[in-house]
């Protein structure tokens, strides 16, 4: 299958390497600068004389990044069962039943891929506050819920389209109610698809920044990224405690991307395809 | 078959009706927003007697949080039930989120009063403190001018005469610091007592090879810049009359063209630090500290902290006028805090204000390189926080403190912050630049 | 239902059948709406939480509101703002410039990094695309707060040109009224180089290995190879590639409200952050919503004539 010289596997490998290189740098150097003792100005890729973890301790405590990462694990904890839900359900009718009009609904559930968040906080903000939503984790929650509605529901529709339909009218047969069907023989086959999906779903709600922005203005309530939007301005000149920062921000979702490599990639890559 | 297509059909039908339908009637009303919103000024409570029982007061603020923290330290000793729960953001997030954060229903206790406060003034999402002004009697404890600055314009409704938005903490002015030692090198032996005397001062650093001017125009040191240079060339009436939206009133005057073609000057000659347009007013201020420019624009509370890292190397001077004899002008506001509407507490909120007037509130505030309302109550400062002191005396004595450019509207910060980057890049003319503001005043006070 | 067979008689197959497909001929008794019941949850709250939000925001675009007191009507006014006014069309221009960096040149990264290693299959590769996704995957704040650093006045980036020599190039980079956007927008050239190469090459291996033997016969040279061979297999990747690059440059916020906060000037002044501003610290809610709206149209019609390109082309 190897029709590459050694020469081509050789210089293809460097190539990949200076890449690799380009792309790791840069938190490279952060992390390098967020084990410098607080306050010095660290100014590029250098090496510690001494590895202090002071900075961690200090970023975590005192400017309060452990609080921040709770909150951002709430809305997480809030949003991902709930979207694994909601889409297996919707991804499972769509997908299996012929539902009348189902390809519209579904088009109807596709065409939000191409909502941005700019197109809807600023309504939401004046609505969810007369709701008494702002300043609140449901709020943020059901926003990302429906944010991330047409990519789930298109990704578990995609899932079960593609299970055979022998398996479903047979169970049919056997006189297995929908319901029953989805929970005892689907379900179970859709665990890796429900598992990518979970992630990527954790990954976008861990990013969020804008809609916390608008829709919590109390800072003792933010979650990671926004309190690091923050952090940042006041911290400026503090570059290690300011680099730990952006580390601990950083870590929960790097940590689920190494263990998860592959259902990460692949869901980030078929996703995109067959979107 | 046919019947079933049919109903399919009608059903189809309603249920888009119902899809197009039901956005207008979700809309609480056909107009956006509520005629009742307007309640107008709100006034604290008359008395002034705290309630029993433990209270926690929360307050956002973007200055000095040392300060703040020493502040409310000495405030909890004194009233044990009650505790304060301090928020600090950095200024440009804070003014950016302000409108945001005290319309909200979880608006702070107490929030530091900044850009944008005259509006929320004018809605009433702020308390008026005219009743406390009178009750706890703060006309004798800080100098009635600088309670005047933060009447918004406005009558109070429960006394009758102006009303008050804001207690102040420590008064704040921009002027220009310069550093002992590279004045020296620069042959510079003294603070200038002309513009022009100070534009030969830059000269000469910029033919000694140093950094004349450091400027954090990321976010507000250019404008405090530009306004410095207003102020020595603009009649003050004229400008308070801009700033307070007073009919009539306007920023494109030839003393404006004047500093803004002083801006876009010194920027030719290469009197800035290279990256200013790129570099915050926290981080000018912190090169300035290492030595890196030989003078640096910014206000007293900066001060704090280049004593702290410079000793007697400081020294401050308030931007000079035209003429050795002109009055002492200078922007400065004050560090001061406005009430919520929407807080539960009035009272224990008044009770921290009115700590803030207290000689013990002025002596922390003097101690963190501000400038207490009452400089007669504390210590003399030394050093650079004494220039500060003596040159904040002098402007007050010739009625010469002004307020920020920036609080004649909501969107005036955005405009000043780019319009001065692009003008010590020297890539917009004077008029253009006057004329973005003025056009940005006329859309806020039209109405 | 006494349709349904009791679960408890042995399985009869023959007749099972024939009654299913006698049942398939006759009018369902159950209502084939009946699974939108396994709908309507995700679709209520996509509708009440995203849909309607949209629409509120058209709405609201023409009225002249600042949030707190009754609002005016405009009709089209503020799209005929936001035409006019310099400062809006600007930040529409800088979002169409920010697509270059975004798009147009991690795609052809990509693309060349493709080319010049498809034809082989490596070992090893779970380590690169490891690296390759990790832009992908932190917070985008957390990249801009890293680039941020990484621009200062002798951050890495200056560091590196003074090292080679380059001291001519070292500048505030994100300071300086030329250089700005550019550099804003490598740094989305960063966060999504890495996504398209990682979409090209795992597009690639569905290339059938023959197909470049006989290209190599027939005498082609590794570009030829490339164009006619690997590129027209890559068509739907690269469709997905210009999608998701492309709405992340119209929709960028994050990066630009960490680094530079629209300037210097408006020169890195983004819809996505205008909208922010003009909505929540100016008061302007029915200008911001109708710059919402044009991003809104804007993504949407580029996305559009993306699929439709794709689509006509295989």
């Amino acid at each position: 299958m190897n029709t590459a010289t050694r020469q081509e596997r050789w210089s293809g490998y460097a190539l990949l390497t200076v890449m690799a290189i380009a792309v790791v740098i840069p938190f490279l150097s952060v992390f390098l600068a967020s084990l410098q003792p607080a306050g010095t100005p660290v100014v590029g890729l250098t090496w510690p004389e001494r590895w202090s973890w002071d900075n961690y301790e200090q970023a975590w405590s005192v400017a309060g990044f452990s609080d921040l990462i709770q909150h951002s694990l709430t809305i997480a904890v809030g949003v991902v069962p709930a979207s694994l839900v909601l889409a297996a359900l919707a991804g499972y009718a769509l997908g299996t039943m012929k539902l009348p009009g189902g390809n519209a609904v579904a088009a109807f559930f596709i065409a939000g891929l191409t909502i941005p968040v700019e197109l809807i906080v600023v309504p939401l903000y004046f609505d969810l506050r007369g709701l008494g939503l702002t300043n609140s984790y449901l709020g943020v929650i059901l926003v990302e819920i429906a944010l991330f509605m047409p990519f789930s529901v298109f990704w578990m529709r995609t899932h079960f389209q593609s299970t055979p339909p022998s398996l479903v009218e047979a169970a049919r047969i056997d006189g297995a109610s929908s319901a029953t069907i989805l929970l005892r023989i689907l379900l179970p086959l859709a665990r890796p698809s429900l598992m990518t999906l979970g992630l990527l779903v954790f990954m976008w709600s861990w990013n969020q920044f804008l809609l916390v922005l608008v829709l919590i203005q109390d800072t003792t309530k933010h979650t990671a990224p926004a309190g690091l939007g923050f952090f940042v301005g006041q911290n400026s000149t503090d570059i290690p405690t300011l680099a730990a920062g952006t580390i601990i921000v950083m870590l929960p979702i790097l940590i689920l991307f190494v263990i998860f490599q592959r259902s990460f990639i692949a869901g980030l890559l078929q996703g995109a395809m067959k979107g | 078959m046919e019947r079933t297509h049919r109903v399919r059909r009608r059903v189809a039908a309603t249920v888009c009706a119902a899809a197009l339908v039901l956005p207008l009637t979700a809309c609480d009303a056909l107009t956006p927003g509520s005629a009742a919103a307007v309640p107008g000024p709100r006034s604290v409570p008359s008395s002034t007697a705290v309630p029993d029982g433990d209270t926690t007061l929360r307050l956002q603020f973007a200055d000095a949080p040392l300060m703040v923290d020493a502040l409310i330290a000495a405030f909890e000793k004194g009233h044990p039930n009650i505790s304060v729960e301090p928020q600090y953001k950095t200024f440009s997030d804070y003014v950016q989120n302000l409108k945001l954060t005290m319309t909200s229903d979880t608006a702070p206790d107490i929030a530091q009063y900044a850009v944008g406060m005259t509006d929320l003034a004018a809605d009433g999402h702020i308390l008026d403190l005219a009743p406390y002004r009178e009750a706890y009697d703060w006309d004798k404890a800080i100098p009635p001018v600088s309670l005047d600055q933060l009447t918004a314009g406005q009558t109070s409704e429960a006394t009758g005469g102006r009303a008050l938005f804001g207690v102040p903490a420590g008064l704040s002015m921009t002027g220009i610091y310069y550093n002992k030692e590279l004045a020296k090198k620069a042959g510079i032996d003294g603070p200038p007592k002309t513009v022009a005397e100070f534009e030969d001062q830059l000269a000469a650093a910029k033919n000694a090879d140093l950094t004349p001017l450091g400027v954090g125009a990321l976010d507000s040191g250019g404008l405090h810049l530009w306004a410095a240079l207003l102020n020595q060339l603009m009649p003050t009436d004229d400008y308070w009359d801009w700033v307070n939206g007073t009919k009539g009133a306007t920023i494109e005057t030839p003393a404006a063209v004047t500093a803004s073609k002083m801006v876009i000057d010194w920027g030719r000659k290469g009197y800035y630090n290279d990256s200013a347009n790129g570099t915050a007013q926290v981080d000018s201020t912190a090169q300035f500290a290492k030595g890196d420019s030989v003078f640096l624009i910014n206000g007293n509370w900066a001060a704090g902290q280049l004593a702290t890292v410079m000793g007697d190397n400081v020294g401050f001077f308030p931007m000079p006028g035209e003429k050795a004899s002109a009055p002492t002008v200078a922007s400065g506001f004050s560090v001061s805090y406005a009430v919520s509407s929407r807080t539960e507490h009035p009272e224990a909120a008044g009770a921290f204000l009115d700590f803030l007037t207290t000689p013990e509130a002025g002596q922390i505030i003097s101690d963190n390189g501000f400038m207490p309302p009452n400089p007669d109550a504390v210590k003399k400062p030394e050093g650079v926080l004494a220039d500060i002191a003596e040159g904040h005396r002098r402007a007050v004595a010739d009625d010469g403190i002004t307020t920020f450019p920036d609080f004649a509207a909501p969107a005036m910060l955005d405009r000043l912050r780019s319009g001065v980057q692009k003008l010590i890049a020297n890539r917009i003319d004077p008029s253009d630049y006057l004329d973005s503001l003025q056009d940005e005043w006329e859309e806020h006070h039209a109405e | 239902m006494p349709s349904r067979p009791p679960v408890q008689q042995p399985p009869d197959v023959r007749v099972r059948t024939t009654e299913v497909r006698v049942q398939s001929q006759a009018p369902r008794r159950r209502s084939p709406y009946r699974g939108y019941v396994y709908v309507l949850p995700a679709f209520a709250i996509y509708f009440c939480f995203a849909v309607l939000p949209a629409l509120h925001t058209a709405y609201l675009s023409l009225f002249e509101w600042d949030g707190v007191t009754l609002g005016d009507w405009v009709g089209l006014g503020n799209y005929q703002e936001i035409f006019q006014d310099s400062i809006l069309r600007r930040s529409v221009l800088n979002a169409l410039v920010l697509v270059v960096f975004f798009s147009f040149i991690p795609i052809v990264v990509g693309l060349a990094m493709t080319g010049l290693l498809a034809r082989f299959r490596r070992p090893g590769m779970g380590a690169y695309r490891f690296l390759f996704m990790l832009p992908q995957v932190v917070p985008l704040v957390a990249v801009g707060v890293t680039w941020r650093w990484l621009y200062g006045d002798d951050g890495l980036v200056n560091q590196t040109f003074r090292a080679v020599g380059l001291d001519g190039v070292t500048r505030a980079w994100l300071g300086d009224f030329g250089a700005a956007l550019i550099a804003v927008g490598l740094v989305g050239t960063w966060v999504l180089s890495g996504l398209c190469m990682m979409l090209f090459l795992s597009g690639v291996q569905k290339v059938d290995p023959s197909l470049y033997e006989a290209a190599r016969l027939d005498g082609a040279g590794p570009v030829r190879e490339f164009v006619s061979v690997t590129l027209p297999h890559l068509r739907g990747e690269i469709a997905v590639a210009m999608t998701v690059t492309t709405v992340a440059a119209l929709a960028s916020f994050d990066i630009v409200y960490v680094t530079t906060n629209g300037g210097p000037g408006e020169q890195t002044t983004v819809p996505g952050l205008l909208v922010y501003r003009l909505a929540f610290s100016e008061g302007k809610v029915g200008l911001a919503a109708a710059l919402a709206v044009v991003l809104g149209c804007l993504i949407l019609g580029i996305v559009y004539l993306i699929n439709r390109l794709s689509r006509s082309e295989s």
